[in-house]
């Protein structure tokens, strides 16, 4: 999460129409919305069409940001938002053709990621969204605890527990000591 | 165990920096061109010109009832006219139209309006 310049100064400045900090708040949380996009739809290109989407659409309204320190929170609700529309069109448009065209366009990044990729996402369907959103911000975007509880609007106890029961049951599922990382 | 993160880099959209990069510029971009959109002149008026003729027509609806109700027949009855200003803007506001600023002077008044 952002601390240099802090964002609510972004905010203020993008507010004001300075091309640089579109610029900066784009580069400091694109892959937070990544992080909340997936967690919704489930697939990593369309998490990512999603979160471009999204952070559009946010920086058009950014007038209606009456509280730039609360940004993140502000900006999470519109891509949940624009994920779920997603999501529905999605149920409405596709067929299994589809699908396995999407999982070829993974195959793209490589075998070995798209392997490992596929099972993540599988894992991941495992959990509530809740959960997924904390394990993604926290475990691929590396925000603190409290940085998850301000921007979804819950108490660190609870994203701490999220957090703890996410791991718990992607470890179950992943099932392999290669899936795990450095310590958090 | 459950305090070490789970390894998510295979899901990393910033994996390949160059691409990613250049999403973040798109971004960038596409925002500050909508941007300049929103405050350009030709914007502002199109947001402005909805409900300005919309408090123009509830202010001639109330001067056309507080006139009817307070005056003679001839004068009734030349507020009844089609070509009343109260009629025409209350007209245009229910059916939605955006008339050009030339229409709104000459119903209004304005009499050395260019053609």
């Amino acid at each position: 999460m952002p601390s240099d310049p802090p964002t609510a100064d972004l905010v203020v400045r993008a507010q004001r129409g300075e091309a640089r900090a579109f610029e900066a708040l784009a580069r400091e949380h694109l892959r937070a919305a990544y992080s909340i996009a997936l967690a919704v739809v489930g697939r990593p290109a369309d998490a990512e069409d999603v979160a471009q989407n999204a952070l559009l659409i946010a920086f058009e309204r950014i007038d209606t940001c009456r509280q730039p320190e609360r940004f993140s929170g502000w900006l999470v609700r519109i891509v949940r938002n624009q994920a779920k529309n997603w999501l529905s069109r999605r149920k409405l448009r596709e067929s299994p053709a589809q699908d396995r065209t999407e999982e070829q366009r993974d195959d793209a990044a490589g075998p070995e990621v798209a392997l490992s990729r596929g099972r993540l996402v599988q894992a991941l369907g495992q959990i509530s969204q809740v959960q997924r959103e904390i394990v993604l911000l926290h475990d691929l975007e590396g925000w603190t605890h409290a940085e998850i509880a301000a921007a979804l609007d819950i108490s660190e106890v609870m994203s701490r527990q999220h957090l703890f029961q996410a791991r718990q049951k992607l470890r179950v599922q992943l099932a392999e000591p290669a899936c795990v990382g450095g310590v958090g | 165990m459950t305090d070490q993160k789970i390894d998510f880099s295979a899901l990393d959209p910033s994996r390949d920096a160059k691409r990613w990069e250049s999403l973040i510029e798109s971004v960038a971009s596409r925002a500050v061109a909508a941007r300049r959109r929103q405050v350009s002149l030709p914007y502002q008026l199109m947001a402005w010109m909805r409900p300005a003729l919309a408090i123009a027509a509830a202010a001639a609806v109330v001067t056309w009832v507080g006139a009817l109700t307070s005056s003679g027949t001839d004068s009734a009855a030349a507020l009844e006219s089609e070509e009343h200003p109260a009629f025409v803007l209350s007209r245009w506001a229910m059916a939605d139209e955006r008339p050009s600023t030339k229409k709104i002077y000459q119903v209004l008044g304005g009499q050395n309006v260019r053609e």
